[in-house]
């Protein structure tokens, strides 16, 4: 077509960047997304925006609702002709976009959509979060790395009766069985749960040597408080896993020392081992409009990666030199890119080929104050080995007292 | 005579035909014509956002008009409607999982489960009344919920993901399919609860509604006829399910029983008029649309916070809704 015919994108016209966003519903805690890729944006911009032309992020609120995804990213695709998409949060309100994105052959970065392409495997699309390959299975590995270098064979497997924590179960009981682990307790709650003091004893009858746990935020405070009411017997040396909720600032302030001992998995966690000054200059950026918008005060989860899904499409943007959308996927497929979580390199599905989900420690929490979780030594890194910055402390009552 | 009967008479006179006929006739050719903008709309709109905005709208009238066949005709508030659209949805789902099932016998499937659902909660419940009678199809909205997550093999609570089968070639795309079928759906819902309105199965629930006691000593069979009502209401609100997997191609129990639905079905005849089928038509149009248009303009919370409030409006001052309003009116006009 000649291009006097096509339609123009003036030089000036901005590149527009179309996702949806959790600002309400049951994931409206997710909401601090939207933070990060504003930080992003305005760095952009700040540097001439992409191909000479600014950023602008458009967004709606999907109300956490996979119902709204289909006509809201059709929106944006069709009516807003927005250039590049960035998936909603998590996995359940990314799938029903899937099929949309592989049959329009458009160019999404995904927003901790575990195993979210494994389906589809769609070639233009790129996880934000470090998950790593097969990470419907491996993402929580490191516990059980951890576990049998800590010489554990008796392994409980507790987990809520929802989406993600089953899939960790799936995951746990599979990778067990490969390390030759048995699995001597397996039980799962109503997500309703908040008295689990018959489970905890249920699971001490059975002295396991660890305990894989799946839950979401209010069973994690549930959980971690019956720890300390009822207690779990001397033979458990790890506790916890998967257990959301820990990443959080609100949860990590309410919990306070009563989280010392527990292992959980983490993407971000402020230790030498991680020491990056791009990172820390964000989350300095991140905390002040934070406070301003009564948002997560410590940003360690979420906000990073939504920095980090601006810096793939600047990076795709940048080196094909187009919006070409085959043009971009192939500079992800083919180049490093650095980003303020670390170098990410994709396989074919868009999987970074490292995973780099971490598993730490709370050590030494006193008192409530969210601020000691800025500080080195209070989620000290089990795993990955690259990124280790201590030694599992166990048994878990040791750990606890200390 | 009043103008009303005037224009009877002549009509009768002109046409042959009893009001009743002629009415039904206007009727008979206004489903039509929706019918046929439906087919002109997904033939001249290229937007596929339309047809997705377009099918959750509609899905709200075919849902709001099988919820009112209950809750609005014998006055049985069923507090769960979403029990019976999440069944649809699942039914579909797994009919679509095991043998790749095509559309209509999804939509036969979910609306056979649906009916065999509300008989089995009427036999069980009917024999409690008012808040009892809420409070059990609460919790069969859990029930439901947590069987779902408990079958692996329709995906339990992470949710399925499928490919359904593709939409015919005739139809222009699967967003427009989904549109002309929910528009399908939804005017056979409008003429079905018509029909019940208008013959001797609404006035027998009428009667109960205004008072069970008396409509028994009359002769009315007021079990039966409440039994009747929650096996056509729950087929249709399974019904209503049954495409979503078509639409979404992924389907979880936390969008299949939500509650926002259930509120959305229930506000929808409430705010429209639930006496007659016209209300929860004019209900769902309007509340679906406002949320259509307010969820890319202004805040969801404000979305969720306009249904609220006008329901609490619609409630205190006019409990008959929009249609209940505009009847006074017309009253005060003829008097």
């Amino acid at each position: 077509m000649p291009a006097v015919w096509r339609t123009a994108h003036g030089q000036g016209a901005p590149i527009r960047i179309g996702t949806t966003i959790c600002k309400t519903g049951a994931l409206s805690s997710t909401k601090s997304t939207l933070t990060g890729l504003e930080l992003w944006r305005d760095d952009v911009n700040k540097a001439g925006g992409l191909l000479g032309r600014p950023v602008e992020l458009v967004t709606y609120d999907d109300q956490s609702a996979v119902a709204q995804i289909p006509s809201l990213y059709s929106k944006l695709v069709d009516i807003d002709k927005v250039d590049v998409l960035i998936s909603p949060y998590g996995a359940g309100l990314s799938a029903p976009l899937m099929p949309f994105v592989k049959q329009r052959d458009l160019f999404m970065i995904g927003m901790f959509a575990l195993a979210g392409n494994d389906v589809t495997r769609h070639d233009k699309f790129f996880h934000s979060a470090p998950w790593g390959p097969e990470s419907k299975t491996n993402w929580a590995r490191g516990f059980f790395d951890v576990a049998k270098k800590n010489g554990c064979s008796r392994i409980a497997v507790l987990s809520a009766d929802v989406e993600f924590a089953k899939t960790a179960a799936g995951g746990a009981e599979q990778i067990a069985g490969e390390y030759g682990m048995t699995v001597v307790y397996k039980q799962s709650y109503p997500p309703a749960t908040n008295d689990f003091s018959s489970i905890l004893r249920n699971i001490k009858a059975q002295t396991p040597d660890a305990v894989f746990v799946c839950s979401y935020p209010p069973d994690s405070t549930a959980l971690v408080r019956g720890l300390s009411e009822v207690g779990i017997g001397d033979s458990v040396k790890l506790f916890g896993g998967a257990m959301v909720g820990t990443q959080y600032a609100s949860l990590l302030g309410s919990l306070g020392p009563a989280l010392n001992g527990i292992v959980s998995f983490a993407l971000y966690a402020p230790e030498p081992t991680m020491a990056n000054s791009e990172m820390t200059a964000f989350l300095s950026r991140y905390e002040k409009v934070a406070a301003e918008q009564g948002l997560d005060p410590l940003g360690f989860y979420i906000p990073p990666f939504a920095y980090v899904a601006g810096q793939l499409i600047a990076a795709a943007v940048t080196g094909a030199g187009s919006l070409d959308k085959a043009a971009m996927a192939k500079v992800l497929h083919e180049t490093e890119v650095k980003t303020i979580a670390g170098p990410a390199k994709f396989n074919d599905i868009g999987d970074w080929t490292e995973r780099r989900v971490l598993m730490v420690q709370f050590r030494d929490i006193k008192g409530k104050d969210v601020a000691q979780f800025r500080q080195a030594g209070r989620q000290v890194i089990l795993d990955p080995p690259s990124l280790r910055s201590g030694d599992l402390v166990a048994p878990l009552t040791k750990a606890r007292s200390s | 005579m009043s103008l009303r009967e005037n224009a009877m008479d002549w009509a009768v006179r002109r046409t042959g035909r009893t009001p009743r006929a002629t009415r039904s006739l206007v009727f008979a050719l206004g489903c039509l014509a929706v019918l046929a903008l439906g087919v002109v709309l997904t033939r001249m709109v290229d937007n596929p956002y339309v047809f997705f905005a377009g099918y959750v709208v509609i899905q709200y009238v075919a849902l709001a008009t099988g919820w009112n066949v209950l809750g609005g005709y014998a006055g049985y508030i069923n507090f769960g409607p979403t029990a019976f659209y999440g069944v649809g949805v699942y039914m579909a789902a797994f009919l679509v999982k095991a043998m790749g099932a095509p559309l209509p016998v999804a939509i036969a499937a979910a609306g056979v489960a649906g009916a065999l659902l509300g008989l089995a909660m009427g036999w069980m419940t009917l024999r409690v009344q008012g808040v009892y009678f809420a409070i059990a199809t609460i919790a069969l909205v859990v029930m439901a919920e947590t069987v779902i997550h408990n079958i692996d093999y329709l995906g339990g609570a992470s949710g399925l993901a499928l490919m359904p089968p593709q939409a015919p070639a005739w139809a222009g795309g699967q967003p427009q399919f989904m549109l002309m079928v929910m528009l399908a759906i939804a005017v056979a819902f409008v003429a079905l609860a018509r029909w019940i309105e208008i013959s001797a199965m609404g006035r027998g629930l009428r009667a109960l509604k205004a008072s069970e006691i008396a409509a028994e000593c009359a002769g009315v069979p007021t079990f039966r006829l409440k039994l009747i009502a929650c096996a056509v209401s729950g087929a249709m609100l399974a019904i209503a399910g049954a495409p979503y997997v078509y639409y979404a191609s992924f389907i979880e129990p936390g969008t299949a029983f939500s509650l926002a639905l259930s509120l959305n079905a229930i506000a929808m005849p409430l705010i429209g008029g639930k006496r007659s089928w016209v209300g929860p038509v004019i209900g769902a149009l309007l509340l679906a649309t406002v949320q259509q248009a307010a969820s890319v303009t202004i805040s969801s919370e404000l979305n969720i916070l306009v249904v609220g409030v006008v329901l609490i409006l619609f409630v205190a001052v006019a409990p008959d809704g929009i249609v209940g309003i505009v009847e006074k009116l017309t009253r005060r006009r003829g008097a």
